[in-house]
């Protein structure tokens, strides 16, 4: 199995000072933070969780930060599911993506990219790691991307679905040319609502956290839309846009009123060859958490199939966040099973197959 | 009552408010004190088998005008936070979900849980 959303968090964001360039180790010394010492530059989102972010059962003994310490998370996630491959999202790295000044923002994004590949990576050959760049900065994400995308246990590239426009928009094709290059694909993850990304709500911030929490997949919708019309996969064949935590049920019916209106509007993207739909079955993948939960479980199946989502859905928890998904009551198709909950995720990481990790895991 | 009677403290032990997690005939329990009376609900949240018992002990908002009560009524489940009255383990914002609960009775200040089909257990833990 592979849980493709889990999150490697910290105590407390100076474990960046080594790695910060001394320029900017200076700003989270003695600048201003959005909480007390220790917090991670970022702007906020208008909406704030009432009951805090994380599972209350993931907190370590010490009382660090849930999320922050390998053991626990090991138990917890790798070990009592099974785990062949966790993908590591980061925590707050992504909200990098809220900052106005876009140098600050690369140079955070580097220092946890760096503190990830060295304090996280090495402690279980089970841990594979997401490239966080900024992406109000496309050239310095591509650098970023050059600098560290060939790192053995780098699997993909992640940035926050709140952005300042969508990410099919010529603005951001540096980035989706240095991932092409390196052959990985682009994660785009939940988050990032707040300061330079200020429209994540269609119509204007909405006012309680669970109501906007049911609405933030809206920001998912306008990538997968962006990405295909601007061409990012006709230009890039081997682009791939990961869609992480941002819904399922919605997918369908989006592509099909984008295959609708493109087979009208040919003419406005002529790069186009093929139906949208189609760029999205290959190209295109959605992470399962929070997957909806409709009155009857069956109902959520039929429009997902009629789109080949077995081929594009795959597993993720989403650790050690409250909105968790424990695998074992993620109720699928049984055809769906192995795919979902292993198969996409291999192929499109390229992971090798189960028994070659046990060997070479030496688990 | 049928099933097994599990001894899980003394009553003076456990004070109002406070809570233990247990593992008796095979299953993980919850035992709470709620203003002197004593609740069992069992560990697995009918949502999505998240850690239930282990949340916060709290009240919550009981009408339109923020008026908060029931306060140490009410437990959150430790993974998405859904709110289930200990007494009764009815899910607050949806009655038709309930957690499973366990009779407890006190006798001779011992605190006992009735667990159905189960042997005595031995090695409980706080
Ligand atoms: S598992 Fe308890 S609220 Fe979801």
């Amino acid at each position: 199995m592979i849980d493709c959303d889990v999150h490697n968090s910290w105590h407390s964001a100076e474990v960046l000072l080594p790695y910060l360039p001394p320029a900017f180790r200076e700003y989270l010394q003695r600048g201003e933070l959005p909480g007390p010492r220790g917090s991670f530059p970022h702007a906020h989102r208008p909406w704030l969780h009432p009951e805090g972010f994380m599972r209350y059962d993931a907190v370590p003994a010490s009382g660090a930060a849930a999320g922050s310490e390998y053991e626990l998370l090991r138990e917890q996630v790798l070990d009592r599911y099974d785990v062949d491959y966790a993908i590591l999202t980061g925590d707050e790295a992504i909200e990098a993506s809220t900052l106005a000044n876009p140098y600050y923002a690369n140079a955070l994004t580097s220092a946890y990219n760096d503190w990830l590949v060295q304090e996280w990576l090495p402690a279980d050959p089970r841990l594979k790691g997401s490239l966080v760049v900024a992406p109000q900065d496309p050239h310095g994400a591509a650098a970023e991307i050059r600098r560290m995308g060939d790192h053995d246990d780098i699997v993909q590239v992640l940035m926050s679905s709140g952005s300042q426009r969508p990410y099919g928009d010529p603005f951001f094709h540096p980035i989706w040319e240095a991932a092409a290059e390196l052959d990985l694909p682009i994660a785009v993850h939940l988050g990032g609502q707040g300061g330079l990304n200020a429209n994540p709500i269609g119509c204007g911030p909405t006012t309680f956290f669970w109501e906007t929490h049911a609405l933030l997949c809206e920001t998912g919708m306008a990538h997968l839309a962006s990405t295909i019309a601007h061409g990012v996969f006709e230009r890039w064949p081997n682009a791939r846009l990961i869609l992480v935590e941002c819904g399922v049920a919605w997918v369908p019916p989006i592509l099909w009123r984008l295959d609708e209106d493109y087979r009208a509007l040919r003419k406005e993207t002529p790069w186009l060859r093929r139906l949208p739909s189609e760029y999205a079955h290959e190209h295109i993948r959605m992470t399962t958490q929070p997957l909806e939960q409709p009155r009857s479980p069956e109902a959520l199946w039929p429009a997902l199939d009629d789109i080949g989502a077995r081929d594009m859905l795959m597993f993720a928890s989403d650790y050690p966040h409250w909105d968790f998904e424990d695998p074992r009551f993620l109720r699928l198709p049984e055809s769906w099973r192995e795919p979902v909950l292993d198969g996409n995720a291999r192929d499109v990481y390229g992971l090798p197959a189960r028994d070659r990790v046990s060997e070479g895991a030496g688990r | 009552m049928r099933g097994e009677r599990h001894v899980v403290c003394r009553a003076s032990e456990l004070a109002p408010g406070e809570r233990r997690i247990v593992r008796l005939g095979g299953r993980s329990i919850g035992v709470f004190n709620v203003g002197g009376s004593f609740y069992a609900l069992h560990n697995g949240c009918p949502h999505k088998g998240g850690a239930l018992c282990e949340g916060p002990i709290c009240g919550t908002t009981v009408d339109a005008s923020f008026g908060y009560g029931r306060d140490g009524e009410i437990v959150r489940c430790a993974w998405h936070g859904w709110e289930f009255d200990i007494a009764t383990g009815v899910a607050i914002a949806d009655p038709a979900v309930r957690a499973r609960t366990y009779p407890v009775v006190v006798e001779d200040g011992q605190v006992m849980v009735v667990v159905p089909g189960t042997t005595r257990a031995r090695g409980v833990r706080r």
